[in-house]
């Protein structure tokens, strides 16, 4: 009977495109979830319309005018009251018998399942590969970016898709199709979560804990990421994509590109790189403009007042300064600033490369 | 206060009319950084209102100070000066809150989830400590009633013959004196931890940010429920009264009410099925969480036969009787979707839950708080309000709400993030919706504050017992006299309601044996 249930409400949920209630399913979990959501739905709007039906009968039949008496005075029944009791409590039995089940399932991730960490920033995104030692950013400032042009008008929807393909093939979560993938999940700063609707997955990144979930997505496409814990200002902003291959190779053809930095490229010009991939943009204007941290116009060469320790110091940003602010940004916290920003691992060269672009910016 | 919490919420509402800036600019200028700071207090100075200084007051302290000794035939509650210092703390809590306002606001949410709210350069000190000093007025507020319903009962009122109302505040004073402490001491925790980093929170002291939503949510749970239970009772007595029909199965929905009061207290960590807590702890609070449903399913189909074959007038305070038992059905079982792990992974943080408790709280707590008003407004004020605005003006209420939460539903469910400033614009339409239903509710709010006014100054004078109700406070004039009643009343049936002849000129109820008046 059980089994019944679950597989006809799975059967109902076994679209891949959105539905009005749910978006595209388009993972392993997804009908499973859908199922139940199906099952709780139905049993609601059976439950709903009884008790409307019931109101609207009783406010119609039995409405008097002022002064008329009750034609009964009945205060108990029994049968009613155990029935009522006991439906309901049938009925919730199985939806977490339904819910226990498939929420077993979403904690345990196989052991073959390829990983990959998410680290949350504010407010930004970083998926590292260790397999491959890669990182890419979400490039959620992209996306932004690409959502505000569309909207004015500067984009067209065409040139909007192109630029988006273009930011993918460098940043976003990538994984190929019908392979279990391990997301382990971080946050540098505050709690933020990690959420993808098309596969029903969503994990808390905690900082100071590594949480988990798991999927395998069914489906190749592009698919929403959103932050859901909420994070602060750039809260909304801190979206991503997530990139299903049609394939392993695919993926790994990917993956190769994301890795390279165009080394022929001048210095400022990677670090101009690394300023988007590694989300500095998000707190870091180059243009004069004060965010959550200092604008890099200009920064090189000044002379920065800062307290350390409780004390207060000043030095000139020069090269070992701007290292230290970025390998320990707690250490030295410029005036008029709070501690805010987090610790980003950069390699030697990134950080080179950062310091160069940060000269340029005189 | 409400007013206050109610321009936040429409501030919200009309800024996520669209997806892109649209009135936070007006106030912020053209940084986009600082229009969503904006955004992100408004929402949060919302919530925190509503929730710490609008309904968790609402019906125990501003409802039940006037309606508890009346239903116990007493002159007052137990301990008036307690009671007395409670207004006043209330008082310096929305002083506080007015403080954070003036004072660049707060971002944290209302939770106040750490670190965020160890590290928001906002005033996130002085709402702390606004929301410590409401918890006192409301430890000060339970206390009295549990003293006064054990102490102050009149001759003849046993346990099982006391008005339902009573039967809830009861419950619900219990789970003020023994839950909000914990509040109390998170929250200084969280003083602490911002001002000296003693670091139980935050993790860059070695603290635990998931410790601080235990904490919280060990409170904030069973807080949900001093704004419902005592919200029941009010309509437990509303319908009753109104259909001219004994209450059905008196005493279920008074056991339901202690059953939901002791299961509040252990179903917290289902605010934290994705926070990372473990499996295991999951498992239990997803099943425990299902027992709390079913004493609210069995108030609802005893409220439903309880007007069968009764004798209902459709007059304001049952129509919002009604409308109570609709959306809090709403409320109720889209809490079984989030009760379900599976679905809730998917939904937790959406606007599903942002309509889910709406539905709890305002669409059932605060529309009983408004229908409980219009119930006792006679009695209180000794003058009748108008009652055909009064049935529009409820309608209207209806209508916004459905209006403005139903598509919220849709839009959670479909994938929309709670929180934010912008978002897709797949989501604009539930979103415009949204805010249309907010302005129409708006208008049934404003209404009613235009004909209650309107009353106060010119409505009819009241007659003793409008309704025809025979709990004790519809057996003194309206208002009630100083000393609320003249001479020692002892105590009647509550639900008897038959015995009662209608004046058609008078607009009173008057009893031909007039039994159970001293
Ligand atoms: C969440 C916001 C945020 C992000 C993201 C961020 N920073 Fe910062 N950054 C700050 C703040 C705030 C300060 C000033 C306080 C301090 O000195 O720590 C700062 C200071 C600095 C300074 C020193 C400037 C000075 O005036 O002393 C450097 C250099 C710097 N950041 C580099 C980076 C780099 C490189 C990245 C990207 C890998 C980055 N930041 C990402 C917020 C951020
Ligand atoms: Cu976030
Ligand atoms: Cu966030």
């Amino acid at each position: 009977m059980m089994h019944f249930l679950t597989s006809s409400f799975q059967s109902l949920a076994t679209q891949t495109g959105p539905s009005f209630w749910l978006p595209e399913s388009v993972s392993n979990f997804a009908p499973t979830v859908d199922g139940d959501f199906y099952f709780v739905y139905w049993v609601s709007i059976f439950f709903l319309v009884l008790i409307t039906a019931l109101l609207i009968i009783f406010m119609w039949k039995f409405s008097a005018p002022e002064g008329q008496k009750a034609t009964s005075q009945n205060d108990h029944n029994l049968i009613l009251e155990i029935a009522w009791t006991g439906i309901p409590v049938i009925l919730s039995l199985m939806m977490f018998w339904y819910g226990y089940k498939g929420y077993v399932a979403m904690a345990t991730p196989p052991s073959n399942a390829m990983v990959i960490t998410a680290e949350a920033a504010k407010w930004s995104w970083n998926f590292s590969y260790p397999a491959s030692g890669t990182v890419v950013s979400g490039a959620s400032e992209d996306f932004n970016e690409i959502r505000n042009a569309l909207r004015t008008g500067d984009l067209t929807a065409e040139q909007a898709a192109e630029r988006e393909a273009k930011v993918l093939e460098k940043a976003g979560l990538h994984v190929p199709v019908n392979t279990p993938v391990q997301v382990n999940v971080l946050a540098a700063d505050v709690l933020h979560s990690l959420f993808i609707p098309a596969f029903r997955v969503k994990k808390d990144c905690v900082p100071g804990r590594i949480g988990q979930l798991w999927f395998e997505a069914t489906e190749p496409g592009v698919y929403s990421l959103y932050c859901s814990e909420y994070c602060g200002q750039g809260h909304s902003a801190m979206h991503s994509k997530v990139v299903v291959h049609p394939s392993q190779e695919d993926f790994d053809k990917w993956l190769a590109v994301a890795a390279s930095y165009d080394e022929a490229l001048p210095f400022p010009e990677l670090g101009e790189i690394v300023w988007k991939r590694k989300g500095c943009v998000s707190c870091h204007s180059l243009d004069g403009a004060n965010k959550t941290g200092p604008t890099w116009k200009g920064l090189f060469g000044s002379e920065r007042k800062y307290t350390e320790n409780g004390t207060l110091g000043s030095a000139i940003a020069d090269e070992s300064y701007i290292e230290e602010s970025i390998r320990y940004p707690m250490k030295k916290i410029s005036d008029g600033y709070t501690g805010q920003m987090p610790v980003v691992k950069l390699t030697d060269k990134e950080i080179l490369w950062v310091t160069e672009f940060i000269k340029s910016l005189r | 206060m409400f007013l206050l919490g109610g321009v936040f919420a429409l501030l919200v509402r009309t800024e996520l009319f669209s997806p892109i800036p649209l009135i936070t600019p007006l106030f912020a200028g053209s940084d986009a950084g600082a229009q969503a700071d904006l955004y992100n207090q408004w929402f949060t100075t919302h919530g925190a209102i509503m929730v710490f200084l609008v309904i968790i007051p609402g019906v125990p302290a501003a409802l039940g100070n006037f309606v508890l000794p009346l239903l116990l035939g007493a002159k007052d509650v137990a301990f008036p000066r307690l009671n007395l210092g409670s207004f006043y703390l209330w008082v310096s809590g929305a002083a506080f809150f007015v403080y954070v306002l003036f004072s660049g606001g707060v971002d944290t949410g209302w939770t106040f989830y750490t670190p965020y709210s160890t590290s928001s350069p906002t005033a996130v000190i002085p709402a702390v400590v606004g929301v410590f000093i409401l918890g006192f007025s409301s430890i000060f507020t339970g206390l009295n009633f549990i003293v006064t319903i054990h102490k102050m009962r009149p001759k003849g009122m046993t346990w099982f013959n006391m008005p339902l109302f009573l039967w809830a505040t009861y419950s619900t004073a219990v789970i003020q004196v023994l839950a909000t402490p914990v509040l109390g001491i998170t929250l200084l925790l969280l003083i602490l931890e911002r001002t000296l980093g003693i670091g139980i929170f935050d993790p860059q002291n070695g603290g635990d940010p998931v410790l601080y939503q235990h904490f919280f949510w060990f409170y904030s749970h069973p807080a949900v429920y001093i704004m419902i239970i005592p919200a029941m009772g009010v309509i437990s007595e509303i319908i009753a009264v109104h259909s001219h029909k004994r209450i059905f199965g008196y005493r279920y929905i008074a056991y339901s009410s202690v059953a939901i009061a002791i299961f509040s207290f252990i179903v917290w960590g289902h605010h934290m099925f994705t926070s990372g807590q473990s499996t295991m702890m999951n498992i239990i609070f997803s099943g425990i969480t299902f027992s709390v449903g079913i004493p609210s399913a069995i108030k609802v189909f005893n409220w439903i036969a309880t007007m069968y074959k009764g004798s209902i007038n459709l007059n304001t305070s049952m129509l919002y009787g009604i409308a109570f038992i609709f959306l809090f059905t709403i409320g109720g079982l889209t809490g079984l979707f989030l009760g379900v792990l599976s679905i809730d992974t998917h939904l937790h943080d959406t606007y599903f839950v942002v309509a889910h408790f709406h539905y709890v709280m305002m669409g059932s707590a605060l529309i009983a708080f408004v229908g409980g008003l219009h119930h006792w407004w006679p009695k209180m004020t000794g003058r009748m309000f108008n009652e055909f605005w009064g049935r529009i003006a409820c309608m209207l209420v209806f209508i916004g709400f459905n209006l403005t939460f139903i598509p919220q539903f849709v839009m959670g469910s479909l994938g929309m993030p709670r929180r934010y400033y912008t978002y897709e614009d797949k989501f604009q339409i539930y979103h415009q919706l949204s805010t249309i239903g907010s302005y129409v509710m708006a208008a049934g709010f404003f209404l009613t504050a235009f004909y209650l006014i309107q009353s106060l100054v010119s409505g009819k004078k009241a007659p003793m017992n409008p309704w025809g109700g025979n709990s004790l406070e519809w057996h003194t004039p309206s208002p009630p006299p100083l000393e609320n009643f003249h001479g020692v009343p002892s105590a009647t049936d509550p639900y008897e309601l038959d015995q009662f002849d209608y004046d058609p000129v008078t607009g009173n109820y008057s009893s031909q044996s007039s039994k159970g008046l001293a």
